[in-house]
């Protein structure tokens, strides 16, 4: 390891985090986003860094625990919203009803962040809209998501905003998968969906993003605002060039599967134990991987010769063949080993050749790399036992981020929050129990 | 109308954007990065009002200047270089001689966040490292991105990109269809979303330095960003100790949820709650089986399954790709599809910032510029270096500015083909002439 790796280490390992202060500390979310998922990666990102969050659930639970893909239910809850309910209190409250609507309100009147994924339009009819909130509250930053966002000609579009909604109009899956004619089967060679919620997991992150860039205008200036963000146009953002290549060429982004218009070699190949990752596509890191595949004279070859040559449709078919002449004789881990023998000799653009075995998820978690630095938590969270999380990825030297808690049943915060932060006494308490409300 | 409504009309009128505070004035972003993935982070946080300074090496400068989607430049500027370039000052510093690195490091003292994505360690290797950087201005919040984070068994010079990421996280394995080949989502996913996570790092920093009064290092790894964003994969491993199925187009936590042919394109279909299930069935006559969304979505087009799903009750929406995007009246209403008019090349429109603020939106002021355009402005007007001074510098070639190739240079040379200076020329109508 080197001088810098082992400070890098020391400063930032997240096992350290425990005991050093948080970024957030003081600030304060309420989270309302029945059956919403990208709701909920808002607010933990903002939990992860230190705010409290408190997350209402409408009595008997969010309909989100109820998702559960293969029908696998943990006392109760689905596996989806067990992975993200972290760092947070569970309250439930019925917003259907005025005592209900009152006690949100009174929330949100202690709080600096409000999360939403109810269309503002039912906010609004319910008293606990924005505009109601900051009557109140002046300076509350009020977080909405939604597929189509909170203005403009199709937001009022009476959609329950869905991940693949969100992915769907983002242009992700028009860009990804095999082109028709060009897979191994028609039914396969169609816009493909990301196999994660990546949707609701870019609207969450520029959710947060959003209310962070929005807490810092509020510290310089006071003012709270209205934060809106499309589950779609989050995704959308992350497609490269497609709208300055429209302006500029008239051109589309098409679905190219294991091919690339910009870059090649840049792609998966077969190997002897499943997939893995090539790239070389700069002409140096091209004549380094030709070296290494053994056949050097391809860097001469004029179908090969530079980029462009490269990016060619036919090129790149008979490039992706040639490499897989090669890389099915042997395993991922043999690719890596052979590829890092010959770039460590080398520096500048002909160590650019790169590759990464395509990891099963049992794969990913068994390499001691991800172990070492962090990435999974264990957490002991009764009644669901003892849950494996993925933890927050930044290793940070002086705020670090970190897993506090897991998920926890609907309402088993509810005394610790109407009582201790909104002072209801236990008799009110019980009364709103009994009607409901809570 | 209700208050909303009219309160959002006026509130995010895009009319008004220009008149309005921006969230991060006064918080200054030095990147010294290439490709996307430390790029974009400084983007991000430059259309929310930062003030980004873009360190290039002097003559070809980023090398995604050279990354051109079929080999098409516009105004000897490719396409894929603008939209995670824009709003930032250009500057052509030689990092390799001492007096590159001192410019450096004082552009670091002045500055409240440094971004890079060089190889784990190299700053350091260079003697600009987060280390250096701090004894000089220990509020600085320091971003360093990389494939696999700065410490740990994969620190040690191994090199990323994208799709080293969506691979060894997890990603691929669970998208595509179920016997088939894992599937490379066809863009930079890993560079992007690490990006964001980069950006949102900073500014939780940047929230609690106010408190603390002291800046720090983030090291964030891209394959890590992935493994987080991929839900209930790993619960699901650690308990079933099975890998997930990739699943195809279908949400297995909510069927039949998923995207479907139809007569016209492809059409995503959503019913994520029971309500909507009983929507679906009543539209479909029966069980809403996987077969029949199929059947029912076969014989009709995008829009008249989208028409179907609001009367009945269930949700839909197109697979739009750039094309329906660039023409979209809501994107553009939105400011998401931007229209901006640069100084330098003219109309070009661009993805325009995500969250919208009501306060202090975020906006596309310029887009990318060539190498070393900003030189004069922030070597001259922020470190205060006098005419003669940069003269020399130039001369000894530790500051530059563009070399005379494509990708680096300013537009308007007479070899140019295509586009040209006439300005874009885009099709199906053609732009509306209002710009934010």
């Amino acid at each position: 390891m080197t001088d810098f790796a082992a400070w890098a280490r020391e400063a930032t390992d997240p096992a350290r985090a425990p005991g050093k202060p948080e970024a957030l500390p003081g600030v304060r979310v309420v989270e309302y986003a029945p059956g919403h998922p990208g709701g909920m990666v808002a607010a933990s990102v903002l939990a992860e860094f230190g705010a409290e969050v408190v997350k209402v659930e409408p009595p008997g639970g969010d309909p989100a625990r109820g998702y559960a893909p293969e029908g696998i239910v943990v006392a109760g809850t689905g596996l989806p919203f067990l992975a993200e309910a972290r760092n947070r209190r569970f309250v439930t409250l019925s917003v259907e009803r005025p005592e209900g609507r009152d006690i949100f309100r009174r929330l949100a009147g202690v709080s600096d962040v409000v999360v939403t994924t109810e269309p503002e339009r039912a906010m609004e009819a319910a008293g606990i809209g924005y505009l109601a909130l900051r009557g109140a509250v002046p300076g509350i930053v009020y977080l909405s998501l939604s597929t189509y966002g909170a203005f403009g000609p199709d937001a009022a579009r009476p959609v329950r905003d869905a991940d693949v909604l969100c992915q769907a109009l983002s242009g992700v899956p028009y860009v990804t998968g095999d082109p028709e004619g060009e897979g191994p089967d028609p039914e396969t060679e169609v816009p493909t969906k990301t196999g994660n919620w990546h949707g609701w997991f870019a609207q969450g992150l520029w959710g947060a993003c959003g209310v962070l860039a929005a807490l810092n205008f509020r510290a310089e200036t006071g003012r709270g605002q209205f934060v809106d963000v499309s589950g779609a146009e989050a995704l959308m953002k992350f497609v490269d060039y497609n709208i300055t290549w429209m302006h500029t060429a008239g051109r589309e982004r098409q679905r190219t599967g294991v091919y690339d218009p910009a870059v090649f070699p840049y792609t998966y190949i077969r190997c002897k134990d499943g997939h893995t990752f090539i790239a070389a596509y700069n002409d140096d890191a091209f004549e380094s991987l030709a070296h290494i595949i053994g056949r050097p004279g391809l860097a001469q070859d004029p179908r090969f010769r530079t980029g462009p040559d490269r990016t060619k449709a036919e090129n790149e078919k008979a490039l992706h063949a040639i490499l897989e002449e090669w890389s099915t004789a042997r395993t991922a881990d043999t690719i890596l080993r052979e590829i890092e023998d010959y770039t460590s000799k080398k520096s500048g653009p002909g160590a650019a050749v790169v590759t990464g075995r395509v990891n099963r998820p049992l794969e990913t978690l068994a390499e001691e790399n991800w172990r070492l630095r962090g990435c999974f938590t264990r957490v002991a969270a009764p009644p669901y036992g003892e849950l494996l999380l993925a933890a927050p990825p930044w290793k940070m030297s002086g705020t670090p981020p970190r897993v506090k808690s897991a998920c926890r049943p609907p309402g088993a915060d509810n005394e610790a929050v109407y009582s201790g932060l909104l002072g209801l006494a236990p008799p009110e308490l019980a009364s709103l129990s009994d009607r409901r409300v809570i | 109308m209700n208050r909303f409504e009219e309160f959002a009309r006026e509130a995010f009128d895009l009319a008004t954007i220009p008149g309005k505070p921006e969230a991060l004035k006064g918080v200054r972003v030095l990147e010294l990065a290439t490709r996307i993935y430390g790029p974009a982070t400084a983007d991000y946080l430059g259309e929310l009002g930062a003030e980004v300074i873009k360190v290039e090496m002097p003559g070809k400068g980023d090398l995604m200047r050279y990354v051109a989607p079929e080999g098409f430049f516009w105004q000897d500027v490719s396409p894929a270089f603008l939209p995670q370039n824009r709003n930032k000052l250009h500057v052509g510093i030689d990092l390799h001689p001492a007096e590159g690195k001192e410019l450096f490091i004082r552009l670091a003292e002045k500055s409240d966040v440094v971004v890079e994505n060089l190889r784990a360690g190299t700053m350091d290797a260079w003697g600009i490292g987060y280390r250096t950087l701090r004894e000089r201005n220990p509020r600085l919040v320091y971003a360093a991105n990389s494939g696999f984070g700065q410490w740990g068994p994969y620190a040690a010079g191994r090199a990323s990109y994208d799709a080293t990421a969506q691979a060894v996280s997890g990603m691929s394995a669970i998208t595509g269809f179920p016997g088939r080949a894992p599937v490379r989502v066809g863009l930079w996913i890993g560079d992007f979303t690490g990006s964001l996570f980069s950006a949102i790092a900073i500014l939780a920093a940047l929230y609690a330095r106010r408190t603390t009064g002291e800046g720090q290092m983030i090291d964030l790894a891209q394959a890590e960003v992935l493994i987080r964003a991929l839900d209930w994969t790993w619960l699901y491993a650690d308990r079933t100790g099975r890998d997930r199925e990739r699943a195809g187009n279908r949400d297995v936590a909510f069927p039949p949820s998923g995207i479907y042919r139809c007569a016209d394109g492809f059409v995503a279909v959503s019913a994520r709650d029971g309500a909507e299930r009983e929507a679906l069935e009543r539209v479909l006559g029966g069980s809403a089986a996987s077969d029949a969304v199929a059947a029912f979505a076969a014989a009709r087009t995008r829009d008249e399954v989208v028409r179907a799903s609001e009367e009945a009750g269930f949700s839909a929406a197109p697979v739009a790709g750039g094309r329906d995007q660039y023409h979209s009246r809501h994107l553009r209403a939105r400011g998401t599809v931007w229209e901006l008019s640069d100084p330098l090349y003219g109309r070009i429109d661009e993805f325009g910032p995500v969250p919208k603020l009501s306060e202090s939106p975020g906006r596309i002021k310029w887009t990318a510029k060539p190498v070393g355009y900003h030189n004069e402005q922030v070597l001259g007007g922020l470190l205060g270096l006098s005419g003669e001074e940069l003269a020399a510098l130039e001369r000894k070639k530790v500051v530059g500015k563009w070399a005379d190739v494509r990708g680096a240079r300013p537009p308007g040379r007479e070899d140019d083909a295509p586009a040209g200076a006439a300005g874009p020329a885009p099709p199906g109508g053609g732009p509306r002439e209002k710009n934010p």
